[in-house]
């Protein structure tokens, strides 16, 4: 089983960014049973369900780092464990360092990791990513889709294309209507 | 004097941040202050009411169901909407097992830690714990041979250098006083947890069709075609799928958190003396039996100075006692004026300033209910539901003041739940009655549908202007939605949520908020290691940074703690 998981809230603009990128993947490629595409929002510490016995999690969110809005930076497993977690007030303070520590010690970490992240231009209330990051949503998923091969899951290109219409700006269907 | 200020830097914006005078190793006063603005509601203004519980789901990643519940109740509420049976059963069932997975994550995954020494686990002598955790409970994990694994699991990553989650604990604290065989037992419960925190959540994604964002909500229902001979429906499989996960919750709880709960109690006997803070309480009724929501399963009602005869009960989904009583202030908060405003009357114009002490400091708003402070949470749950004499409840609530008595060797009475520690005996004892309830629930749907009643929606109308509220229960508290709706569109918007009644700040009369009274008092051995603030600060589940989640895979910032 491989997840991939988009983090991040879907209302506040950039950070918006992993959930964007699940349905560009959803909307443009077909995927093997053994794959799981999920827009996990912001789970903090419940995060570590999605995480546990897998092959490999693919992780899309926003990150800090120096540079340009909508540069993309890669990250494995290692690294992620490098910095170790932080006192925290409240459960949501990220969690993803937190859920792999825990996963370790409990010997059901995912066996690969890894995080694509992009650098956000603007968070704050907004149901759109600004253009830097809208930028980035393709060459994202591209990366997903390399990982994915390159673990040997099966991905396909869906034919004929569906557009992406995220339902928290197109809206949905009702059951009554 | 000296001044601590606790500041997670480890997002670009949206956390608690608690800043704290010291005098003498005692907390003198104490500020509590939510450092983003939440004013996510308005993104809600001009949008169909149907699709608003899509839209509050994503206020909070940990508490999704939560918003998702209050909102369509709000909407129901404003149309006059009944909703069919099975539809609130499926509800309550999806409600409880939240319920159940949230509180174990807080428990062990997130405050244990201010209490257990992880470090002095590798001391412990695992055929000691054992025999100590045989005379608590019959739960079979707790074996040496088990315990003797978790203790070379630990051992291995302090070896290797990768202590990890554990290193920012505050080993060797003077406040840390467990010994290392009850420091082992919950090492080796926290490692279990994780899946019992994965068993709850299959519960939701079965009902809600998926997790963490369910799916199957409607205005007027749900969306689960019940059918239980259809392998696409919900059928009897999945129905018993989710009773056996649904038990093995409930052995969790009562021979791993029940007993873990009682041995720290009483080995931490003192916190029951700290953290008080605001005696008046609040919880409305949840796990309603009918379509209307005048009869429930979960009691609800308001305490006032911590005396149980002043309960009054909220009664109803429309009970005028809420609606008319809950009111927000701005008068110490980041918004334009210094009102106080009932839900409906609202409005969300942020004007940051800088931090004041006697001023402004936090974009969280004060939430008064009657004119009143109140805490809301487990702690305010259980209370009301002794009070009204909830069979459940008391027989939990006096269950645990034996077994935590018997094990300090001493009688323990229920006064002692107002405190630091009684938050965390309240939220075990809410866990075991949710659990007995949920499982009623799922009885009641089974028999409900075996009735033949197969329906789950009723149709929504909208016309002219309708304003409604939807409470909720939430692990943390009280939540409650407020809605205006004009011709079918969402006119006004406001989320009352659990943490905004305990985190809120001061308010016009300069009366404190319940986290900032809590800590009033409170020991500070040292204020570069603050534990003991974290202690109290933690033990009500602070939900307050509900919106946004950017990593910091290269850990660039790691300020977090000051003391001047």
């Amino acid at each position: 089983m491989i997840r991939v998981l988009g983090l991040g809230n879907v209302l506040m603009s950039d950070d918006g960014f992993g959930p964007f990128v699940v349905e560009h993947l959803l909307a443009r490629y077909e995927f093997g049973a053994d794959v799981v595409v999920i827009d996990v929002g912001t789970p903090g510490l419940d995060l570590t369900p999605y995480l546990g016995d897998a092959a490999a999690v693919i992780i899309v969110d926003t990150v800090k780092s120096q540079g340009a809005p909508g540069e993309l930076r890669l990250y494995r497993k290692a690294q992620l464990l490098r910095h170790p977690p932080q006192p925290r007030t409240s459960p949501h303070d990220p969690g993803l360092s937190d859920a792999l520590f825990a996963l370790t010690l409990a010997g059901t970490d995912p066996g690969e990791v890894l995080l694509v992240g992009a650098i956000p231009e603007h968070v704050g209330m907004g149901s759109r990513l600004s253009p830097a990051l809208q930028a980035a949503v393709e060459p994202a998923a591209l990366e997903v889709v390399t990982e994915l091969r390159r673990l040997g899951a099966t991905v396909r290109v869906r034919e004929p294309q569906a557009e992406v219409r995220p339902w928290w700006i197109a809206g949905r269907e009702h059951v009554d209507s | 004097m000296s001044r601590i200020t606790i500041d997670p830097v480890t997002r670009i914006e949206g956390h608690l941040r608690i800043d704290v005078e010291v005098n003498g190793g005692r907390v003198a006063n104490a500020w509590s202050s939510g450092q983003m603005f939440r004013g996510i509601e308005r993104i809600l203004q001009g949008r169909d009411p149907r699709d608003a519980w899509l839209f509050t789901q994503r206020f909070c990643g940990v508490c999704t169901t939560v918003h998702a519940i209050a909102s369509v109740r709000a909407v129901e509420n404003a149309l006059g909407l009944e909703v069919p049976l099975n539809a609130q059963y499926i509800r309550n069932l999806i409600i409880a097992a939240h319920a159940l997975h949230d509180h174990i994550v807080h428990f062990y995954h997130l405050s244990a830690l201010d209490w257990v020494d992880v470090v002095s686990a590798l001391k412990a002598d695992p055929a000691k714990a054992a025999t100590l955790a045989e005379s608590l409970s019959d739960w079979p994990n707790n074996n040496r041979l088990q315990l003797k694994a978790v203790q070379d699991r630990v051992k291995g990553f302090v070896e290797a250098g990768q202590l990890g989650i554990f290193t920012n604990g505050y080993w060797g604290h003077p406040a840390m006083k467990l010994p290392p065989e009850v420091n082992l037992l919950a090492v080796a419960h926290y490692l279990e947890a994780l899946e019992y925190q994965r068993r709850a959540n299959q519960v939701v994604a079965i009902l809600g069709s998926k997790t963490p964002n369910i799916q199957n909500l409607a205005v007027g229902g749900v969306a689960n075609a019940i059918n239980l001979d259809n392998e696409a429906t919900l059928n009897m499989k999945k129905l018993y799928q989710v009773k056996d996960l649904l038990d093995g919750m409930m052995a969790f709880v009562e021979k791993v958190y029940f007993p873990d709960i009682c041995a720290v109690g009483a080995m931490y006997a003192d916190w029951f003396n700290y953290g008080k803070g605001v005696p008046n309480y609040l919880a409305v009724p949840d796990l309603p039996l009918d379509g209307k929501g005048t009869q429930f399963d979960l009691p609800g009602g308001t305490i006032m100075n911590g005396d149980l005869s002043t309960i009054r009960e909220i009664k109803s989904f429309e009970d005028p006692y809420f609606k008319d009583n809950v009111a927000e202030c701005i008068a110490r908060s980041w918004y334009d004026g210094d009102w106080t405003k009932h839900p409906w009357d609202e409005s969300t114009d942020p004007k940051y300033g800088e931090w004041q002490d006697d001023g402004k400091y936090s974009w969280i708003k004060a939430p008064r209910f009657n004119g009143e402070v109140v805490q809301v949470g487990p702690l305010a749950q259980v209370l009301v539901g002794v009070a009204l004499k909830h069979e459940p409840t008391v027989r939990w609530a006096m269950k645990t003041l034996e077994t935590a008595g018997k094990i300090a060797g001493a009688q323990l009475s229920p006064a002692i739940l107002h405190s630091t520690l009684g938050r965390h005996a309240a939220r075990m004892i809410r866990t075991a009655v949710i659990g007995e309830v949920a499982l009623k629930h799922w009885q009641l749907l089974i028999e409900n549908i075996k009735k033949g009643d197969v329906s789950i929606y009723n149709k929504p109308e909208f016309k002219g202007e309708q304003r409604g509220f939807g409470f909720h229960e939430a692990p943390r508290g009280t939540l409650s939605h407020w809605v205006v709706i004009r011709d079918g569109k969402i006119a006004n918007y406001q989320a009352v949520v659990p943490s905004t009644w305990n985190a809120g700040p001061r308010d016009d009369k300069g009366r404190m908020g319940p986290y900032e009274a809590s800590l009033v008092g409170n020991p500070v051995a040292n204020p570069e290691l603050p534990l003991e603030v974290l202690r109290t600060v933690h033990s009500f589940d602070p939900c307050i940074a509900c919106a946004i989640h950017t990593l910091d895979p290269e850990g660039q910032e790691i300020a977090r703690v000051k003391a001047l």
